[in-house]
């Protein structure tokens, strides 16, 4: 892999992409989405090359580029990939495919969406690469904008008012994250003598308690913002409601990870004495999330924003994961990104599929779809089961990893949030009931069609994951564990804090499936 | 060193005399007005080679003074030509339709144009007090006249006279200004202040405290910062929408650089004075000019009281002390092109002459005109500085520098304000993208000029703010 930049090609085969769409005369805007979809598979095999040539075992970034960008400013185009960020890429440019090829209802100014679409992947494949904190910044908030176009254009009655809801929210958290990002640039040339933004130069820094907590707090609200962490989440339900169907698809498969993969990326390494100040906060609200999202999931009229409201609920987990601090929970709480983005993906894409159809969210206007659409309901019901934590299917793994590991340094928060995996059943399974099964008592149920073989292969990909990661984790987990051990054992060197050693559980979980 | 240097005013003089040629021959030949063009064309051409001049002379003999001390030869000064030159050029090309339009006065036009031009530039190079008050009114008292150019607007004659009076006394508050310097250092040289100062001790410097801020607060009414803006809404709103860009881009660009130059040369001794206090200015045309842009229903209000919030960005720069380094310059110039470029369009859509200009004028102009659409949002995505746009790379510069310089409640407040800003900038991206998809869409015809300069500035906005080296590098040697 060396000579050929694929960090950055990653980065700018979408770009590419995006504007070979946009050149597509309009007379043949028929060859708009499916070379849309043809365009987005050309990451994967890039991606599935890193995922296979990755060293296994190594802790530290990988396949690093690094080249000046603006060097009056100090900044680098500096781009690497390690445990953590490898699987999120990789979900990414699965994902994105899959949520073009399942915009088939987009039927207005399709250049412009499929263009949007690449644009946001070749932003969120640049924040997870991103090693130099002023890049990372610039992808990070470059996304809003197709983001915000998606929803705005493409979105229900209500887009416009949450597509700016959105914007300003997210906006609001990195504008804090910038100030942090200057003060951290400007401590870097006090101490080294030139201004970088190099996140391995960062590492370096001799930071005091003080600035930690001043800096915490200012990459965590943009980060917690993003995840969303209660009482932060109010966007989230108006964004991935109003937002079309690949909207909802990547903002609740990749983007609200960035919020995730932001605090374990920045704020653990970065401020760890910080970070020990912060566990009781953000554990206790990743725990009111998690309870919190589930039982307002429960009550939800509308099945797209009881999907919504599991993610704030299932987010929390991996919040409550990333906070507790052992090898263990950190591991599950990459695993469970990967997760969430699959199993939630998935849902959002069976939800849109159903209102195309029905042209209804609302729970109470189906009742009996398993007889008119079995196909549909077994694939809804598998999803289901792997989002609530079946063993066996790729939830449990993630959410066992997170609770096993939790529980050694935040008990009591541990067992709390274990109520939200009984939730999640209740919720879910309680939707499929309403929706699918009894008689059907609408008429227009009675002729909704099933899933059409096209459909179906576009789940293909997401359900073959799904059984992989539940039925052999090893191949996530050898990927993801000596970076999250790595970022726990940096905690651990610049404290007096000791991670409890994992006990005999780890092994039961990597090697349930072996 | 002191002498007569006519390559210290050459631009200067090249723009005068372009100006008198178009007025001359329009007297006696009556061309039509693609003659204007020309003669126009090798203007500009010719003030490019002068500028190409003054950098390589500079480089060669170092920067001076000529003109008995009161201009000044250095990158600086030769940096500001450039940049107004760069909104000469966009300006009257977005203006193009509307001076010819003008039919006999097209000349008139033009040449107020030049002129207009030729005082920001003397503001620029000025070293003396007295020459930056002859230089502003040069200036200004152009723009007076261009506002009201379109004689059968009521509303032009209204954003001219207003234009007058308020210009005129933020003038005579300058000019007291510098009465009061003279008293208390017995010069209005900048060179003799600063020597004057540095030799004497100001026991009480009360006279010239007041007579320096009574100076920040005329150019304060020029570059539109807070609370001195209270014009610039009504005149960017009234006056004929071709001109009204590169009047709004000439006085901001022509007021800082005076600014810069005053403080710097002449009172860099109490540079912690004046640090406050222009923290104080930015800080408020920070919030006022955002808090004021949302309330707005006219693009071109909510563009005079944007203009307000960038001008407190860049007075966070010289707050902080980034003088005459390349952030506060690199905002001034592209910030510039943003603001020609969204009045070239804001002209696209409502017309060479019209006044005003609401929200509404822009409902599914992505239908009626996708390059026109994809401009002005680029522009006002770059305005509100997101990254990958020259906007974020010269509010990134001016915050570093201001967080350095000890100003963090400063950075904090641009910064939220900066969110704010977004409800209005993506007010208009809102308007002209997810709105308006219903019915049929009528194409709009826009003027090839106007095509060009819309391009040019969205296309400078992005470019530069992916790759600013260049520009940086050379705006960095302006601090010598």
């Amino acid at each position: 892999m060396t000579g050929f930049s694929t960090l950055t090609a990653l980065i700018l085969v979408p770009v590419a992409g995006a504007v070979v769409v946009m050149l597509v005369p309009e007379r043949r805007r028929e060859l708009v989405r499916p070379l849309g979809v043809v365009l987005s598979l050309l990451p994967v095999p890039l991606a599935a090359g890193l995922f296979l040539a990755f060293e296994r075992g190594e802790a530290g970034f990988q396949f690093v580029e690094r080249a000046v960008w603006i060097e009056r400013l100090g900044v680098g185009w500096h781009l690497g990939v390690d445990g953590i960020s490898l699987l999120l890429v990789l979900l990414t440019t699965v994902l994105v495919p899959v949520a073009l090829a399942a915009s088939g209802g987009i039927d207005h100014r399709v250049r412009l969406f499929v263009a949007m679409n690449l644009l946001l992947e070749a932003g969120l494949i640049g924040v997870f690469l991103s090693l130099d904190l002023f890049l990372f910044f610039v992808f990070f908030e470059a996304i809003l904008i197709p983001m915000a176009f998606i929803i705005g254009i493409w979105g229900s009655e209500n887009r416009i008012y949450a597509a700016v809801k959105f914007f300003l929210y997210t906006a609001l958290g990195s504008a804090l994250m910038l100030a942090g990002i200057i003060a951290l640039a400007l401590i870097h040339r006090e101490q080294v003598g030139e201004i970088s933004f190099s996140y391995l130069g960062m590492l370096d820094l001799d930071l005091g308690l003080n600035t930690q907590r001043w800096l915490f707090g200012a990459f965590v609200v943009a980060f917690a913002i993003k995840v969303p962490v209660f009482p932060l989440h109010t966007w989230l339900p108006d964004a991935h409601v109003e937002a079309p169907t690949a909207g909802s698809v990547l903002l609740a498969g990749v983007l609200l990870k960035l919020g995730t993969y932001g605090l374990l990326r920045f704020n653990l390494p970065l401020f760890p004495e910080a970070t020990l100040d912060f566990v009781p906060l953000l554990a206790t609200l990743a725990v009111v999330g998690v309870i919190y999202g589930a039982v307002v999931a429960i009550v939800q009229p509308d099945l797209k924003k009881l999907v919504a409201y599991s993610s704030v609920s299932h987010l929390g987990f991996i919040v409550l994961g990333t906070f507790a601090l052992t090898s263990q929970s950190l591991e599950g709480s990459v695993v469970q990104m990967i997760n969430h983005g699959l199993t939630t993906g998935a849902l959002f894409l069976l939800v849109g599929i159903l209102y195309e159809r029905r042209h209804t969210k609302a729970i109470a206007d189906f009742g009996g779809l398993a007889s008119s659409m079995p196909v549909f309901a077994g694939l809804f019901l598998f999803i289901a089961f792997a989002s609530i934590g079946l063993p066996g299917l790729n939830g449990f793994v993630g959410e066992f990893l997170i609770l096993v590991g939790s529980y050694p340094t935040l008990p009591v928060y541990t067992v709390l949030a274990a109520t939200g995996v009984i939730l999640a059943a209740v919720y879910l399974l309680w939707a499929y009931e309403r929706v699918f099964t009894g008689e059907i008592t609408a008429p227009a149920n009675r002729q909704v069609s099933d899933l059409s073989i096209g459909e179906t292969l576009v789940f293909v990909p997401l359900v073959a994951l799904i059984i992989v990661l539940g039925v052999y984790p090893k191949v996530a987990l050898d990927v993801i564990g000596p970076s999250t051990d790595a970022v726990l054992e940096r905690v651990e060197a610049t404290t007096g804090y000791t991670a409890p050693e994992p006990g005999g559980t780890h092994v039961v979980a990597s090697g349930s499936g072996e | 060193m002191s002498g007569v240097s006519y390559l210290a005013i050459a631009p200067e003089l090249i723009l005068t005399a372009g100006a008198v040629v178009v007025l001359m021959v329009d007297v006696f030949a009556r061309p039509p007005a693609r003659v204007h063009g020309w003669l126009l064309s090798v203007t500009y051409a010719l003030v490019a080679i002068a500028i190409g001049f003054q950098w390589r002379r500079i480089d060669i003999d170092g920067a001076g003074v000529s003109f008995g001390g009161t201009l000044l030869l250095n990158h600086l000064s030769v940096t500001v030509r450039a940049i107004l030159l760069v909104v000469a050029v966009l300006g009257t090309a977005a203006a193009w339709r509307m001076l010819v339009g003008l039919r006999r006065r097209a000349a008139e036009g033009i040449a107020l144009v030049l002129v207009a031009t030729v005082g920001f530039m003397l503001m620029g190079a000025s070293a003396d007090l007295v020459m930056t008050f002859v230089a502003l009114e040069v200036g200004s008292i152009a723009l007076y006249v261009l506002a009201g150019i379109m004689r059968s607007s009521p509303a032009g004659d209204e954003a001219a006279m207003k234009y007058f009076l308020l210009g005129a006394f933020a003038s005579a508050i300058f000019i007291y200004g510098g009465a009061l310097v003279y008293a208390a250092t017995g010069s209005t040289n900048l060179g003799e202040i600063a020597a004057f100062l540095s030799a004497v001790h100001v026991a009480r410097p009360a006279v010239l405290l007041i007579g320096v801020g009574l100076i920040v607060v005329g150019l304060g009414f020029k570059v539109t910062a807070a609370p001195f803006h209270s014009w610039a809404p009504d005149v960017y709103q009234g006056a004929p929408s071709g001109v009204v860009g590169f009047m709004a881009a000439v006085a901001k660009i022509g007021g800082f650089a005076a600014l810069i130059n005053i403080l710097t040369r002449g009172f860099e001794r109490y540079s912690g004075a004046w640090g406050d206090g222009l923290a104080l200015v930015a800080a408020v045309s920070v919030i006022l000019g955002t808090l004021l842009a949302i309330q707005q229903s006219d693009v071109r209000r909510m563009l005079a009281y944007s203009g307000v919030a960038h001008a407190g960005f860049i007075l966070t720069g010289l707050a902080a002390g980034l003088v005459a380094g390349s952030g506060v310059l690199f905002y001034l110039a592209t910030y510039s092109v943003m603001l020609v470029g969204a009045f070239a369009a804001v002209t696209a859509v409502s017309g060479q002459a019209n006044t005003g200009s609401t929200f509404e004028e822009y409902r599914g102009l992505a239908r009626r005109s996708p390059v026109v659409a994809a401009v002005l949002a680029t522009l006002m995505i770059a305005m509100s500085g997101m990254p990958l746009t020259t906007g974020f790379i010269g509010k990134f510069q001016v915050f570093t520098s201001a967080w350095d310089g000890g100003y963090e409640w400063l950075v904090i407040t641009g910064l939220l304000a900066s969110v704010a800003a977004f409800f209005f900038y993506l007010r208009l991206v809102v308007v002209m993208y997810f709105r308006g998809d219903e019915g049929e869409a009528t194409t709009l015809v826009v003027a090839r000029s106007i095509r060009w300069v819309l391009v040019a500035s969205a296309g400078v906005s992005v470019v530069l703010g992916v790759f600013p080296g260049p520009l940086l590098d050379v705006l960095n040697r302006v601090g010598a």
